[in-house]
């Protein structure tokens, strides 16, 4: 900014002129660097257009229509939307997403600020100890990981020998249509490493002395936290939660994967992404596809407009604590 | 800012450049060409599903083929069944499916009404494909409505694929045209005795119910529907559902943690129905030994059982229909290659390929004398057609099947699911 100030100030009288004698030119020039700048920009935009905008803009168009991927699309209206609703596999779609949405967020949540907040204080070997949890972020969404999930989740692995030495018979989770949501619940919140390091981020925000000057009003550990942690982290307590739930309602690869590529048993992995991936995909129902795709999008945006209304009871930014 | 006006129109020429290059490139990769270089030689892309084993043997037969037409080269891709559906529709519907593939009866109709399939009748007639010499009764598989739409490599039938070590321990011995009575007793003393359930899981397969309802003058499968009633299935999927909680069949719970892999190769059932030429996968993937039982029967003679056939079917898009006729013909008549491909794909189909392999293992050997017998028995009927979407309405079949047998869903509320599933699959 400084240099920019005395440029201005220090430039010989003639480049002033220059500018002030040949607008066009100028104007030439700013238009060839915006050029140039599309130009670096093209393969980018390029494929924006043709491999984002351009399939959203047709899947639209799709969503109104019956189209087999083969046949040319027949416009049919509202009927794919109206059909969702009578379909009892599209609600049961809808059913177990919410529930993994609804109990696999806040778990692991709640994990990573607890980890964060035992990692804030500063301790002996503590990059190994970030770096430990925060692995599991980096391979959890691999297909190699889900395979693993299924071992360790099925009849006389890992998890059934460990639950029956506690009396819980309940044998492998992969195969029973009650418990394999919930190993998929367990994949998610193993990682819990990525808010982990966003929540450490604003825990070392927050300013010592609030603690100090709590601690010498006699402010046990829990209020403490209830009325000096919590309101220096909602922003990113906020930006965890929007972009975590927003993610929920994304999954697919785990689901896909731990179940075999069945979204089963008794279609209880039948997350919404899978059964849009079934439809669209292996009974070439693209038009509902469709459909279900912008369905999934209206009720994200949503959710998500409803947390940022949410925003004004909860979340404190800086300028309201001054 | 002189010489950087330079500076920036070498910048623009270069981006420019290179974003012509991306661009280009991308359209080499979606153009696709037409598989013929200058020198003639011409390029054919063949996809099957199956495993490492048929890779194997596939690549050896293919090479056979290249030393012979030198100006032929096959480019080959598999993936297992689901995958291979999944993929081939894909490219089918952007009109880049593969030169020649392998094909089942189930994918005829619903195929040929999207105008994929090549029909061989032109190749055949101009002498580049050759249907003589074929074993009797087998090209009829890749018929539809006067078209040759596929080539048979291998006749296959249903069969009961048992567990031999159990089925001995228990002390059941199956004999042509026992009953489903016969039967179902048989599972229960396996279980009594091993705790093995003998089943796993009959009530869901489809090409089962079809030999079950052609026992009885129906057929699963009509030109254009289904060809029984919701009350035949929920009777079928009633008593399905009370053996599973007798014991006797396999666990559905158990089926699905060992998917991929049968669970009768795991160990968790006694016997299966399924193609006889598992025995060859079966006996790769288990532990124990593995044999072929006779179909249960409901009069005490007819199985209901019939020829089916993998085959190998062309593209109608396809730029080099003489070359994917000549590659078939090979692939389908060369004794060589009938010698190293064996049965994994069925029995061989055409006489010179038949007569060229010799089983040498018991268990190829078994399959070889299973169809022989079967044929002696004078069961085998003509196969029945499938619709457009008999594939949907084959896996909604297996999975609301499961579904039930979980006691997830009430036999009726299943029976009612299917139907509904399987219109939609016949009408897309």
């Amino acid at each position: 900014m400084g240099t920019a100030v005395t440029l201005v100030k220090d430039a010989p009288p003639a480049a002033r002129k220059t500018r002030s004698a040949a607008p066009a030119d100028r104007k030439r020039r700013g238009r060839r660097e915006n050029l140039a700048g599309y130009l670096f920009m093209s393969p980018w935009i390029a494929g924006f257009l043709l491999l984002t905008a351009g399939p959203m803009v047709a899947s639209l168009y799709f969503a109104f229509t019956d189209y087999n991927l083969f046949n040319s699309p027949k416009w049919i209206g509202f009927d794919n939307f109206t059909r969702m609703f009578d379909d009892p596999r599209w609600q049961k779609s809808v059913e177990v997403t919410a529930k993994y949405v609804v109990i696999g967020t806040p778990l692991k949540l709640l994990l990573a600020l607890g980890v964060a907040m035992l990692l804030a204080q500063s301790r002996r070997g503590q990059a190994l100890y970030r770096a430990a949890f925060y692995a599991p972020s980096l391979i959890g969404a691999s297909v190699s990981v889900g395979f693993v999930w299924r071992s360790l989740f099925s009849d006389g692995a890992v998890v059934d020998r460990t639950q029956s030495l506690f009396g819980m018979h309940v044998g492998g989770w992969v195969g029973d249509p009650d418990w394999i949501l919930y190993s998929l619940v367990a994949l998610t919140v193993w990682q819990f490493g990525a808010p982990m390091v966003i929540f450490l981020a604003g825990l070392k925000q927050v300013p010592r002395e609030l603690y100090e000057a709590a601690e010498m009003d006699g402010a046990g550990p829990f209020r403490r936290f209830w009325s000096i942690t919590l309101p220096m982290i909602s922003p990113v307590l906020f930006f965890n939660v929007l972009l975590e739930t927003v993610h929920s309602f994304q999954i697919f690869g785990s689901a896909y994967v731990v179940s075999n590529s069945q979204c089963g048993p008794a279609d209880a992995t039948l997350v919404y992404t899978c059964y849009l991936y079934q439809q669209g995909f292996k009974n070439a129902q693209m038009g509902f596809a469709s459909a279900m795709a912008w369905m999934l999008l209206l009720a994200v945006a949503l959710v998500t407009a409803v947390l940022f209304w949410s925003q004004k009871k909860w979340v404190h930014y800086e300028e309201d604590v001054r | 800012m002189g010489t950087g006006t330079n500076v920036e129109r070498r910048t623009v020429l270069k981006v420019a450049g290179v974003s012509a290059v991306t661009l280009g490139l991308t359209a080499t990769g979606c153009g696709g060409s037409d598989g013929t270089s200058a020198d003639g030689t011409v390029t054919i892309r063949y996809s099957w599903w199956g495993a490492e084993e048929r890779a194997k043997k596939i690549n050896q037969s293919i090479a056979l083929f290249e030393k012979k037409y030198p100006k032929i080269k096959v480019k080959t891709d598999f993936q297992d069944y689901p995958s291979f559906w999944e993929k081939f529709q894909t490219q089918a519907a952007g009109g880049n499916p593969p030169d020649v593939f392998q094909n089942a009866v189930g994918f005829l109709r619903k195929y040929d009404k999207r105008g994929i399939l090549l029909d061989l009748k032109t190749q055949i007639d101009a002498g580049n494909l050759s249907l003589d010499h074929f074993r009797p009764g087998v090209t009829s598989v890749g018929q539809v409505d006067g078209k040759q739409l596929g080539i048979p490599v291998g006749s296959n039938t249903m069969a009961l694929v048992i567990d031999k070590k159990v089925y001995e321990k228990a002390g059941v011995d199956p004999t042509a045209g026992w009953t489903w009575d016969e039967y179902f007793k048989a599972l229960k003393t396996i279980y009594d005795k091993t705790e093995v359930p003998g089943d796993t899981g009959y009530f869901s397969i489809m090409y089962l119910y079809d030999l079950y309802l052609r026992q009885n003058g129906k057929a699963f499968f009509t030109k254009d529907g289904l060809g029984f009633e919701e009350s035949d299935l929920t009777e079928w999927w009633t008593d399905g559902y009370s053996r599973v909680k007798a014991g006797i069949v396999t666990s559905p719970k158990v089926v699905a943690q060992d998917t991929p892999k049968s669970s009768l190769s795991a160990g968790h059932g006694a016997s299966e129905f399924t193609w006889d030429n598992f025995t060859v996968r079966y006996t790769a993937e288990g532990s124990s030994t593995y044999g072929l039982a006779p179909i249960p029967t409901t009069d005490g003679k007819d199985t209901g059982q019939y020829l089916a056939s993998l085959m190998l079917s062309g593209s109608a898009r396809t730029k080099h229909p003489k070359e994917v006729a000549q590659f078939i013909n090979f692939m389908v008549h060369d004794p060589a290659v009938g010698k190293i491909m064996g049965y994994d794909r069925g029995i061989l189909a055409t006489t010179d390929q038949y007569d060229a392999f010799k089983p040498t293992d018991t268990v190829q050997k078994e399959i070889a004398q299973y169809e022989v017998d079967t044929a002696k028995a004078g069961v085998l009927g003509t196969i029945t057609p499938h619709p457009s979407g008999a594939d949907t309405a084959e896996s909604a079949f297996l999975r609301i099947g499961g579904d039930m047998a979980l006691g997830k869903t009430k036999v009726a509320d299943a029976v009612k699911q299917f139907f509904s599933e399987a219109q939609a699959a016949f009408s897309a």
